[in-house]
């Protein structure tokens, strides 16, 4: 049995593009703690973080400001993380390119002493020269999930995805690779499922964090306002498969709610999801999932 | 300053050039080097419109459908709010100049040297890539420089170079560019050739062959499941391409590139070859190419050379009459011999042509006619 913890901020976020962080503080602090039976969210971080650890925050800034991982949450996670397990300068906030990030709204810093926040395509990181190759999947790794850091969060946004169904905390692994594009046909399967696989992700990732905050659930990815809902969700798992899972259920929820028809009934459910559970990467059934739900 | 340091300094203006006169494309630097913000952004033809700022492309046989801010399979070509985009229009990543017969084209202009151009990405995802550290990439992740149709023309011109080749990666997802080029090199009597997979859809195609000289399409296997498997296509869209190329003014030549134990099977072969012989005839030259492991398959050994003797006298056998073997300098099978007397009539090592016993376009010795492009 695998947990996800949902955590709903109760007060109306009056911008949900630019959160209040002590908010997102508060949200993150009790999700950890649910996630890890503790009484303190410092406690669960070090069931799964050793202290001065690099870890990457892999965040999603596709969408920029209309649909990203916004700063106040990934920095504001980041920036606990920095007091509570490791420094500040040992937590890395990534994404593919700077450009994605500076017009997300990240200021970028690669300097010591402070959070650094880059892309990939920084001088002087790129991707990996060899091919990593598994099963289906033959990509170079950014060097920043391959060597700068020790272990991950996929911080990633909640979407529907006209090809792979949903997009969540695995799929935010595209990213993390040079050629994503050669993974969106078959809805994306088996190629999120096996990505995943891979020992830089797998040995790695300890933490999915689902931003929902605002949900696009459907016709997704690309921002529809029409069709895109403010949640003032995050959802947490040590359970990347089932994560993805719960998120896929919340994006069925509101198409349910808005009339819409099911992923299913539109012949794109994420089927990645069940090929990660036969690879052992987690579980992708709800019966197998408990699932917590908070309000803060 | 000569050809060499012309390319090298005055068209790139960087590090990026190399030319090479032998092997592959040698002129990649390492990954991610380039900016998104830096690439073309062209409006891309071969697409629909759909609704709520979706394209469809319809460029290749993959028929991608795409949201706003996504790319397609190839990785070149992006819708931005519903406009659909080519990033790489005068974008080359890789530029030489080769002799023609390594692309290879053996009966088109031979010795000719040829004006060598790619831009990053492919609509294929082959595991045996020779040239995967651009055919691979997005062009953001390779050095590129900026050279419009009119200064590829222009250096052709200054430099004698009578052919250009768009070749490398797959110049269908580069179509924009590579179309406006052919037009203007057309206007200074500069031939076109392009160097393809041929997965492209049939409309494109026929636009394409209306401005191109010779297509040398790289057939992967006659068989379905190894395009599946080690392609990430569909083997039937080739075959139409071949036919639709064949029956055109546009000369072909088809390369084909064995490996061993994955596409060598005999019978697979002579099944291929009947195909070829009854589609489009015995005249258009096949080329059986040496595997070299190579990026994803590096775990079968370089082909052996009498894999590809067999495969030959199995197509020579089937009644084609240009049937050569790649990728072994030297080699016999390097040579073109008369269908009718038999007789040697160019006269090959590696790249070079060291006889050539043609008078016109017909054998010297017996007066058959040889097809192909030869002046």
């Amino acid at each position: 049995m695998s947990r996800v913890v949902i955590v709903t901020a109760s007060k109306t976020i009056p911008d949900i593009a630019k959160p209040d962080p002590r908010i997102i503080l508060t949200m993150i602090k009790k999700g950890l703690e649910l996630l890890a039976g503790v009484q303190k969210a410092e406690e669960a971080v070090a069931l799964w973080f050793r202290p001065g650890e690099r870890i990457g925050i892999k965040i999603n800034t596709i969408g920029r400001r209309a649909l990203s991982t916004m700063p106040e949450t990934s920095v504001t996670l980041g920036l606990w993380l920095g007091q509570t397990i490791t420094q500040e300068d040992k937590i890395i906030i990534w994404d593919r390119t700077n450009e994605e990030l500076a017009d997300t709204g990240y200021q970028l810093s690669t300097s010591g002493g402070t959070l650094r926040i880059f892309g990939t395509d920084s001088r002087n990181v790129g991707y990996l020269s060899e091919p990593t190759v598994n099963r289906h999947i033959g990509s170079l790794f950014s060097r920043i999930q391959a060597e700068l850091i020790e272990t991950s969060i996929s911080l990633a946004i909640l979407k529907d995805h006209g090809l792979a169904g949903v997009t969540a905390g695995m799929k935010n692994y595209f990213g993390a690779i040079h050629n994503p594009n050669k993974y969106h046909d078959s809805h994306c399967d088996p190629y999120i499922a096996e990505l995943f696989e891979t020992d830089f992700i797998r040995k790695k990732h300890r933490l999915t964090i689902l931003d929902a905050l605002r949900v696009q659930y459907h016709r997704g990815p690309s921002f529809h306002p029409q069709w895109a809902a403010n949640c003032q969700k995050l959802v947490f798992s040590t359970d990347p498969v089932a994560t993805d899972a719960v998120g896929w259920k919340i994006i069925e929820e509101l198409r349910a709610r808005k009339g819409l028809p099911s992923l299913r009934e539109e012949n794109r459910e994420p089927g990645y999801l069940l090929t990660a559970e036969r690879l052992e990467l987690g579980q992708a059934q709800l019966a197998n999932i408990e699932i917590i739900e908070e309000e803060v | 300053m000569d050809r060499r340091d012309f390319l090298r300094f005055s068209l790139a203006g960087s590090s990026l050039l190399f030319l090479s006169p032998t092997g592959r494309a040698e002129n990649w630097t390492s990954p991610l080097t380039g900016s998104a913000s830096g690439l073309s952004k062209i409006e891309a033809r071969y697409y629909q419109k759909l609704p709520d700022r979706e394209i469809k492309c319809e460029l290749c046989p993959r028929f991608c459908i795409l949201g706003d801010k996504e790319r397609g399979f190839c990785g070149v070509r992006e819708n931005q709010g519903g406009k659909y985009y080519t990033l790489v229009y005068g974008q080359v990543a890789s530029l030489n100049i080769d002799p023609i017969e390594k692309k290879p084209f053996f009966h088109f202009l031979p010795g000719s040297e040829a004006f060598s151009l790619a831009t990053a990405g492919c609509n294929l995802s082959c595991k045996f890539c020779q040239n995967w550290e651009i055919s691979q990439m997005r062009p953001e992740q390779v050095k590129n420089i900026y050279l419009p149709p009119e200064s590829v023309v222009a250096s052709c011109l200054k430099y004698n170079s009578p052919v250009i080749a768009y070749t490398y990666t797959e110049p269908v997802i580069f179509f924009e560019f590579m179309y406006d080029t052919c037009v203007l090199a057309r206007k200074s009597n500069i031939k076109n050739v392009v160097v393809t997979a041929g997965y492209i859809n049939p409309e494109p195609l026929a636009d394409l062959i209306k401005v191109v000289e010779a297509i040398k399409v790289d057939l992967k296997a006659f068989n379905q499941n190894f395009y599946r498997d080690y392609v990430r296509g569909e083997l039937q869209p080739v075959l139409e391409s071949i036919k639709q190329i064949a029956k055109s003014k546009t000369w072909l030549e088809i390369v084909y590139l064995v490996i061993p134990t994955l596409n060598d099977n005999p019978e697979e072969i002579r099944q291929m070859c009947r195909w070829l012989k009854a589609e489009i005839g015995p005249d258009y030259p096949i080329h059986f190419s040496r595997f070299h492991p190579m990026y994803l398959i590096k775990n079968l050994p370089p082909t052996p050379i009498s894999t590809l003797e067999q495969l030959r006298n199995i197509a020579l056998a089937e009644g084609l009459h240009f049937v050569y073997i790649g990728n072994v300098p030297g080699h016999p099978g390097e040579n073109t011999y008369c269908p009718r007397c038999g007789k040697l009539i160019i006269e090959r090592y590696g790249y070079a042509i060291k006889k050539k016993e043609l008078s016109g376009n017909k054998c010297r010795f017996c007066g058959q006619e040889i097809a192909g492009v030869w002046s």
